[in-house]
């Protein structure tokens, strides 16, 4: 009997290691980031009082709050299906072998692996110094309120797509090729066989895929903080989502908006 | 009546059709020239770093007549890019190292213990990967300031693992399901101990898995912003990434010299890239597929 007590507690020392590092990093956080959802802390005082679902409240009628969730998912739904689509599309079309596919599909690839910081800010020099030239636009797709949405969101497809490219990629390699065959001997016209074969026999890749970006874009950050440069605060509100976090926190302004947004990630 | 004799059928398959080639000519262009346009933003990259800031002015778009090299080093020197290179390294191995361990062995007893009790810490890691990381970041914050953990590597280190934990045991638990129990069983007849069977026995067969880990969690650290950007705000422990953006912050008037430094910090990147390729693409797709 003791023997078989010490064995269980061998093996759960297996995963003490894991544990702790997960209590102290995600589950710890996690708790005191609900007790700062109930509080009126500032980010900074050294104490605060409880206000019940007041911040809750804050969120729904304070429209400078509504504005970045409605952003954001308008932005999740754009990158989902652009990254979707197109990743899908390249993938069928670089499923057939021409001289220097495999270069190509390691350099759709190459964006995927540069940090998000490098990306945003080549493509910030894209926008405002060789856009100009090649479309004369004014070129500030990210400076105006109305097209930086577009901006972000061409940055995410650039950066992203060859990650959906290769998963689809890998989950063409697992249809078998004589069902194409087959099908093109009845006659299917590729249009029906991409409809009736390819799309079916995808569905691992789409039920994977898509629940991927569709986490990616709303939660997303990085892309517009440092697109925008996390901007002053009044000036993300129509950004995906909360450059005013980090502003928050980096440059310590008094702000009575960080309850409510701890509280906006939390529900 | 039937037209559609099978002879006739085959013979009509293997006629060549012009059409078809010159659909397929086509399409190759197309794909070649949507490679290109994926290659633009490096070229750019590229040009603006060995460029003078008459010339870029002149023409943005352009190939440099001569190459200003001293942008390269320029930017090593203002960027202190050798400390952040270093900071960079030290935390992605750190990292990678403790992912690889911790998460190993933790998704060993889960996958082979189908009890409740073990089930529990498998829900509870894999709750993590749909958390956004933004609700943690105030508090986490907060607890590693009161931990004296702000600015430091192993700081980083440790928080960077943690993040990680939720998905890469989710992976590790999969591909140990389908790794045989025969191998271990036999060796705890011969009297090894755990510990000892899991590292001379489990832990070498799972070196698939291992590889794409190591990858997925080396790009992951390497290339890291957020966590990196809420614990550190000092030099002395900053990585590639921040150095990068803060960097663009204060030389917004020296772009070449900027973009120079850009490059520099590709450069580690993208050999790991071109060396690691396939196994790269290979670990994403796996970790894809196996998620």
């Amino acid at each position: 009997m003791t023997h078989r007590i010490r064995d269980e507690w061998v093996k759960f020392t297996f995963i003490i290691p894991a544990l702790l590092f997960f209590v102290l990093v995600v589950v710890f956080p996690f708790i005191r980031g609900l007790n700062i959802a109930f509080t009126n802390w500032d980010g900074i005082a050294p104490t605060y009082d409880y206000v019940g679902l007041r911040n809750l409240q804050l969120l729904f009628t304070d429209t400078e709050l509504l504005d970045p969730i409605k952003n954001t998912l308008l932005f999740t739904v754009i990158t989902t299906i652009c990254i979707n689509v197109f990743g899908l599309l390249l993938a069928v079309a670089l499923n057939t072998k021409f001289p220097g596919v495999n270069l190509l599909k390691s350099f759709i690839f190459m964006p995927m692996v540069i940090s998000l910081v490098l990306a945003a800010i080549i493509w910030r020099y894209i926008y405002s110094d060789i856009f100009p030239i090649l479309f004369q636009t004014d070129g500030g797709l990210l400076g105006n309120p109305t097209t930086v949405m577009i901006g972000i969101a061409i940055i995410c497809v650039w950066k992203e797509i060859g990650l959906a490219m290769v998963i689809y990629y890998a989950g063409l390699q697992t249809i078998p090729k004589d069902m194409y065959e087959s099908a093109r001997i009845d006659g299917a016209t590729s249009y029906k066989q991409f409809t009736k074969i390819t799309v079916p026999l995808l569905l691992p890749a789409f039920t994977y895929c898509i629940p991927l970006w569709i986490g990616t874009g709303l939660r997303q950050f990085d892309y517009p903080m440092v697109a925008t440069k996390g901007g002053p605060v009044h000036r993300p509100r129509r950004l995906p989502c909360m450059s005013i976090t980090m502003n928050s926190l980096i440059s310590k302004p008094a702000t009575d908006r960080c309850q409510p947004l701890c509280c906006l990630y939390l529900f | 009546m039937n037209t559609t004799h099978p002879a006739a059928a085959t013979v009509q398959v293997q006629e060549p059709r012009p059409r078809r080639k010159w659909s397929q000519i086509l399409r190759v262009a197309l794909l070649y020239l949507i490679a290109i346009l994926f290659l633009f933003p490096f070229y750019i990259a590229v040009v603006y770093s060995i460029k003078t800031p008459v010339e870029t002015a002149q023409s943005p778009l352009a190939f440099p007549t001569h190459i200003a090299w001293s942008n390269y080093a320029e930017a090593i020197e203002a960027s202190n890019f050798f400390l952040a290179l270093r900071n960079s390294v030290l935390t992605t191995v750190g990292t990678v190292a403790l992912t690889i361990a911790v998460c190993s062995m933790a998704a060993y007893v889960i996958a082979r213990n189908n009890t409740r009790f073990y089930n529990f810490f498998y829900y509870l890691f894999m709750s993590s990967i749909m958390l956004p990381f933004q609700v943690l970041m105030f508090p986490l914050y907060k607890t590693w300031s009161e931990l004296s953990l702000l600015n430091t590597i192993p700081g980083l280190i440790i928080a960077l693992t943690g993040v990680q934990i939720g998905y890469f045991a989710f992976l590790y638990v999969g591909f140990i399901k389908t790794v045989p129990k025969e191998l271990e069983e036999s060796a705890v007849l011969d009297g090894a101990s755990r510990y000892r069977t899991f590292y001379s026995i489990i832990f070498p067969l799972l070196k698939p898995i291992n590889s794409t880990i190591l990858v997925l969690s080396a790009l992951g650290a390497w290339n890291d912003f957020v966590v990196s950007m809420i614990l550190v705000q000092k030099k002395e422990a900053s990585t590639l990434p921040l150095v990068q953006f803060q960097f663009f912050g204060e030389y917004t008037s020296q772009v070449n010299m900027a973009f120079a430094a850009i490059i520099l910090s590709m450069i580690p990147i993208m050999i790991f890239y071109l060396f690691a390729q396939k196994w790269i693409i290979g670990g994403v797709t796996a970790g894809a597929v196996k998620g």
